[in-house]
């Protein structure tokens, strides 16, 4: 009896203490996720950012008053699955929107999908430039810039920071064989993007951001997508090149780890080192203090003193850190900030539309301004008729001391660090 | 010259490594005739216990390596007696092995990324990023304490095999099954201790691919190819062939990251698979199967 009394006060209270949701059904938002295979470590922490902002939003009432219910599908690094199950989420399960899902290799297909049934796509990951070259205008990237672009920050770390005297002359260019790497490294190099359909020219990004700063490629290699496992052999053919920068585009923060340990073996002594993965905590794990002096470039950063909105209240960097660490443990890196942005940005687009028409969302996002844009906390969004953010640089970060520290741009924001440099031994 | 000793060296040091890793999968086929795609699932298993000791209590990967080999062995047990006891007498045995060697590892690397996520991890000993260097060569002392360990490892299997009793009954249960079992043999026993064996292996490989490679539970889809091409190049239940196979082609793979490019490396592998299904399908120490 004792039992029964609890339970019936408890579920008043709990009644009492919850949002009441409007009688219209949830809003199903459909997610499609690398959670196993060879993207499956990105892929979890995506689920993790995507769900900390939905469970937030219903917290805080939900999205024009009705509850929203995420559906999480593992598409096991596959795109073919990650095709199918962007079709059921519309044609099955009903979704009234979609968050985007991780890396280029899988976004690329998705795009098309999601574009001829005129739903809004926002990207968490996808950076290749192909994507948004397509004429879709249903496109809304949630990180700063194309991966050909990539290079800008490099450049401007090594104009802005570096004396004249001791920049780098010479530079040895390594990558993963992958959709965002090639992207980032057609930047550098200074190459012409295609069309793989037509062979149409999409950019020409000549020089390159490396010829621009007058620096010779002493050495540039690939290696595949998968199944590499010569690290050492490689780290040496690049050490025996002596290169004063060594850049390394790596598909994801483990072969980052690969990468610097092999540089660590065969004792390789850079006087700069940039690596496009490497920012999350696991990577220091595995480098300890090989990872000193390493730059990587990263959109987020638990420093950054952004101020997003989030069910239409003030949110700011630093409560995604802690509510990040209240309901995970574990401090966040950017593969879970970046999804939250996204599911800020749909949120924020329902209501600034008024409804969860993609069409109605699709227009508001597109009049977003630089002065009137989307608020996340990866700072504020607006977009250019590609998709593609204005005037929104990368954050470039170092290892320093076993900590990740914000280094440029220097104007961006107050308590950026200093620059340690030259790097020497791994 | 020196380039050449070089990347000699790098083969031979990853070669060490791979070596272990298919011996398990070779014995274990030999014996069952199981084509194990589990296999690399349960050398990341073997992994993740040896991460963890190290992480936790400071445990060396060299002195875990026997524990993760014991701990692994006892679930190979487990695996045996749960899922392939019960066909061992089915005609499509081998055929069904590999649909349910298949959904085995997709259930070790669910279990994995359950129990520890899918952040990616990787042990580090002081040695494991180290190298001895003489003049401009160096050898990297993680591959080589792995090299060395792994060959301990197969030499004492080789040992046991060609010398005790059981090793004898094992032998005799890989080259004639039915022989075997008309002689005496317990060919039961002898394929629940065989599989026990080949996974305990696995477990011991894992701690050696604990520190020198990073793994997270879905990295053993790309070793699965890898290491099918190393046990049929070697001949498929011939562990003496795989491990030469992996001394070859990891020399091979050495050789052309180095003088063709990396993207081509991993393509040695599949190269070498194909052109000895196509020439020699028995492999370099495998027997040619009789036609009826």
């Amino acid at each position: 009896m004792k039992t029964n009394l609890a339970l019936g006060l408890a579920s008043i209270v709990a009644s009492l203490g919850a949002p009441a949701f409007s009688q219209d059904g949830p809003i199903k938002i459909g997610a499609s996720l690398p959670l196993t295979g060879s993207f499956s470590i990105a892929g979890q922490k995506h689920q993790q950012g995507y769900e900390l902002c939905v469970d937030l939003i219903n917290e805080r009432g939900g999205i024009l008053g009705r509850e929203v219910e995420l559906i999480v599908s593992d598409n096991r690094s596959d795109p073919a699955t990650a095709i199918n199950q962007y079709e059921r989420f519309l044609n099955v399960d009903g979704v009234e929107a979609v968050y985007g899902t991780f890396s280029s290799r899988l976004s690329f297909p998705v795009a098309n999908i999601l574009a001829r049934n005129g739903m809004v796509h926002a990207l968490p990951a996808g950076g290749a430039l192909r994507i948004y070259e397509q004429g879709h205008d249903n496109i809304f990237y949630f990180q700063p810039n194309a991966a050909e672009y990539v290079g800008a920050s490099l450049a401007g770390v090594v104009r802005d920071l570096v004396p004249a005297e001791e920049a780098p002359k010479t530079v040895a260019i390594i990558s993963a064989d992958d959709f965002f790497a090639n992207g980032v490294w057609s930047g550098l190099m200074g190459e012409i993007v295609t069309d793989p359909a037509d062979g149409s020219e999409v950019a020409d990004l000549s020089p390159g951001y490396l010829a621009e700063l007058g620096l010779e490629v002493v050495y540039s290699e690939r290696w595949p997508e998968e199944g590499f496992n010569d690290w050492l052999n490689l780290a040496n053919q690049v050490r025996q090149t002596e290169p004063d920068l060594i850049i390394g585009l790596t598909a994801s923060a483990e072969e980052a780890v690969q990468l610097t340990r092999a540089f660590d073996t065969v004792r390789a002594t850079p006087q700069m080192v940039y690596f496009s993965q490497g920012t999350q905590a696991e990577y220091l794990e595995g480098t300890g203090d090989s990872a000193q002096g390493v730059l990587v470039h990263t959109s987020w950063h638990s420093d950054a003193p952004f101020q997003s909105l989030l069910a239409g209240s003030e949110f700011s960097n630093q409560d995604f850190v802690g509510a990040y660490e209240a309901a995970y443990g574990s401090p966040p890196d950017e593969d879970s900030a970046i999804p939250f942005a996204v599911c800020q940005g749909i949120e924020q687009a329902m209501v600034g539309a008024g409804t969860t028409d993609n069409a109605a969302m699709g227009d508001w996002l597109d009049a977003r301004t630089k002065e009137d844009a989307v608020r996340t906390i990866l700072g504020r969004f607006s977009w250019d008729d590609r998709g593609l953010p204005v005037e929104k640089p990368f954050l470039m970060t170092q290892w320093n001391d076993g900590e990740l520290q914000f280094i440029y741009p220097t104007d961006e924001f107050e308590g950026v660090s200093a620059m340690s440099y030259p790097k020497g031994s791994f | 010259m020196e380039q050449i000793i070089q990347t000699l060296i790098l083969g031979l040091a990853l070669g060490g490594v791979f070596a272990l890793m298919g011996s398990g999968l070779s014995l274990v086929f030999g014996v069952m005739r199981i084509v194990n795609l589990a296999h690399p699932s349960l050398i990341i298993a073997g992994a993740y216990a040896t991460y963890w000791a190290f992480k936790l209590w400071g445990i060396d990967p060299l002195v875990m390596l026997p524990v993760a080999a014991i701990i692994l062995a006892a679930i190979g047990v487990l695996l045996y007696k749960l899922v392939f006891e019960r066909e061992a007498r089915s005609a499509k045995y081998s055929e069904m092995t590999v649909l349910l060697t298949f959904a085995t590892a997709m259930i070790v690397e669910g279990a994995l990324g359950g129990m520890f996520t899918n952040t990616q991890r990787v042990t580090s000993p002081s040695y494991a990023t180290d190298a001895i260097f003489i003049g401009n060569i160096f050898i990297p002392t993680g591959q080589l304490y792995a090299g060395i360990v792994s060959l301990l490892i197969i030499s004492a299997l080789a040992l046991f095999l060609k010398y005790s009793r059981f090793g004898n009954a094992i032998r005799a249960t890989t080259q004639n099954r039915e022989a075997a079992e008309l002689l005496g043999v317990n060919v039961n026993l002898v394929c629940i201790m065989s599989f026990a064996i080949g996974i305990g292996l696995a477990g011991a490989a894992g701690s050696l691919v604990s520190f020198v490679f990073s793994f997270f539970p879905a990295k053993h889809w790309e070793w699965v190819a890898v290491l099918m091409s190393l046990v049929v190049l070697g001949g498929m239940g011939s562990i003496l062939g795989t491990v030469i196979a992996s001394f070859m082609l990891c020399v091979v793979a050495a050789f052309v990251g180095a003088y063709v490019g990396a993207t081509w490396s991993t393509m040695t592998f599949f190269l070498a698979l194909f052109l000895i299904l196509l020439i020699r399908p028995q492999g370099l120490f495998g027997e040619k199967p009789e036609l009826a």
